[in-house]
Parts: structure tokens; C-alpha cells; sequence
């Protein structure tokens, strides 16, 4: 007589309780919160008139900003970095991005980003991002066509 | 009537279950047959006594059966569901299946790459840029665009 049959929908208020955690906002982050950096390679041609679908939520800021009548995904990479940390990402034509988080204030992220070709330093720049911010560099020659590097700090 | 048949008859005849005609046809030899009639009457005795014996036996239980039927009576009282809960029984795979996806997206192993573009935001500060071996240039079309720095190498626009 001592255990009870468990009622339907006794768990319902625990689960309502998970979807609000799962959906719940993220507060603001910390000045000195870890920065995900997400690089997108891109090369951009008049060869063809295809836009990759990986590209299609950017589509129309690729066309409006660019003439190219073709846009392909080579490579995408995400990494998070703590402020002062370097990460290293390969681009094509012996070519990388070194991307570091610097001391920023606020829901800001700021990123010290180089370029190099080989020896090369292609480009040196800081830069100052919301976090969700979206930057594109682009111009180095790739095959028949531009890399545009899409880069994001979250 | 023979006494073999009426024998056989005796049992169906206390118990009521022989259609009148023959009950009265098995009456009859009863009355005029000696053996049979005591053995009647022996039968019915017997059936009196095992009632008295089940009635003293549940006359001494009747606690117990009482405590039992009381017991039967709560937990019927107690599995008397509210008005919603068949609703909930028969829909409450819904919001388990939702959180079931949440999680499968949430902890599917990914590396993220898949995730579309989201900017939230085209607002950016260029606090230094140079180039050693290109000419470097920033374009601006406004907030709804994203900034590019544009690096023209050799020349090359």
C-alpha cells in the first residue's frame, strides 16, 4: 500500500522547467569571456553564377557588397579563444589568419588579426566587433578568382 | 419410475433445476420408495449443513472482509482522475517529443560548421590597419552591409 501510482503529466512542470533553461538568453558576457571566432573561406569568381547554399543567410549582403557572380565555401572553421590567446587558421595559397581576442570593454570584443602569405604580412589590423558582429576581408587572388574571409567573434 | 433413474434425479431435484413435470414424476417415487426417500433426505441434510458451516465461516472473517472492502472503496476513490487527465495522458508524448528534439539538436555531435551566417551585427571598429606588401582599402556601405577590408595586392583591384 505504500507506493502510489504516479499520475500523468507529474513531470510536466520539470520539463517546462528545462525548456526555459534550454531557450533562456544568454546573459552579457564578461570583458574577459572566451571569443568564438568563426572564419568562413570563401572564393568568389565571375565562373558560373552559383551561390553555395552554406552561403545562402548572407546571400543578398554578398551580392549587394560584391560583383562576382559566383560564390563557393572552401572552408570553415570555429575556435574559441580566451583573451591573449592566438589561433591559427590555414587559408589557401599558403596563406593564414592569426586571430587574437584583446582586453576589450563591454558586450565588445576586439581582435588583433594578421595576415600572412608565406613570410608575407598580407595585413595587420585591429579590429572592434559586438559580439555577433561580422566583418569580411577579402582581395587575395585564389585560382580564377578572390578570397573573401567572413569573420565572425561570438 | 425406477430407483436408478430417480437416483440420479435427487441432486437436480434440491437443486431446483428439473422441469416440473419430471420433478413431480421424481417426488412421486420419493414418497413411495423407502431408500430413496432417505437418501433425499440424507442429501438435504448435508446441503443444510455445509450453509450453516460457510455462513459461521464468513460470520467469523467479516472484520477481515470488512477491513478489505474498505481498502477496495480508497483506492477506487483515490484512481478517480480529474477531468484533464486523459487530455494529459494522450498528449503528454507532445511536449516529451519536443524536448527529446531540443536536446538531439542541442548535444548532436557538430562541430558547427553546418550553422548557417547569423551576424547580428555590422558594426565594426577598424582601430589600426597596415599592409606590408598591398594596398589596403575599407569600404563602407552602411549598417545594413558588412564591412570589408579589401586588400589589393600587385595592384589589383
Amino acid at each position: 500500500m505504500g507506493r502510489r501510482d504516479r499520475k500523468p503529466g507529474g513531470n510536466l512542470p520539470a520539463i517546462v522547467l528545462l525548456g526555459l533553461l534550454l531557450f533562456a538568453s544568454p546573459v552579457a558576457a564578461s570583458p574577459d569571456a572566451p571569443v568564438t571566432v568563426d572564419l568562413g573561406v570563401v572564393v568568389a569568381s565571375n565562373e558560373g553564377t552559383t551561390t553555395d547554399p552554406a552561403l545562402a543567410s548572407i546571400r543578398n549582403q554578398l551580392h549587394s557588397m560584391f560583383t562576382y557572380s559566383s560564390y563557393r565555401m572552401l572552408d570553415r572553421r570555429k575556435r574559441t579563444l580566451q583573451v591573449g590567446e592566438t589561433g591559427d587558421f590555414p587559408l589557401p595559397g599558403n596563406r593564414s589568419m592569426r586571430v587574437t581576442p584583446v582586453p576589450a570593454k563591454g558586450n565588445k570584443v576586439r581582435l588583433a588579426v594578421q595576415i600572412m602569405e608565406g613570410e608575407r604580412n598580407l595585413l595587420t589590423t585591429t579590429l572592434g566587433l559586438s559580439r555577433g558582429g561580422m566583418v569580411l576581408v577579402g582581395g587575395p587572388s585564389h585560382q580564377k578568382g578572390v578570397l573573401i574571409l567572413i569573420l565572425s567573434a561570438e | 419410475m425406477e430407483c436408478r433413474e430417480a437416483r440420479q434425479k435427487i441432486h437436480d431435484l434440491i437443486d431446483g433445476r428439473l422441469p416440473p413435470r419430471v420433478a413431480a414424476e421424481v417426488r412421486d417415487h420419493l414418497g413411495v420408495c423407502g431408500p430413496c426417500g432417505a437418501e433425499e433426505a440424507e442429501l438435504r441434510r448435508a446441503g443444510d449443513m455445509l450453509r450453516l458451516w460457510s455462513a459461521a465461516r464468513v460470520e467469523a472473517r467479516e472484520p477481515e472482509l470488512s477491513a478489505l472492502w474498505t481498502r477496495v472503496r480508497a483506492g477506487i476513490e483515490e484512481r478517480r482522475e480529474p477531468w484533464y487527465a486523459s487530455y494529459l495522458r494522450r498528449w503528454f508524448w507532445v511536449p516529451a517529443a519536443a524536448v527529446l528534439v531540443v536536446l538531439a539538436l542541442l548535444f548532436y555531435p557538430s562541430d558547427g560548421l553546418e550553422v548557417p551566417f547569423r551576424p547580428k551585427s555590422f558594426d565594426v571598429t577598424v582601430e589600426s590597419i597596415e599592409s606590408e606588401s598591398a594596398t589596403v582599402a575599407l569600404v563602407d556601405k552602411g549598417e545594413e552591409l558588412p564591412r570589408v577590408i579589401w586588400i589589393i595586392e600587385n595592384g589589383k583591384t
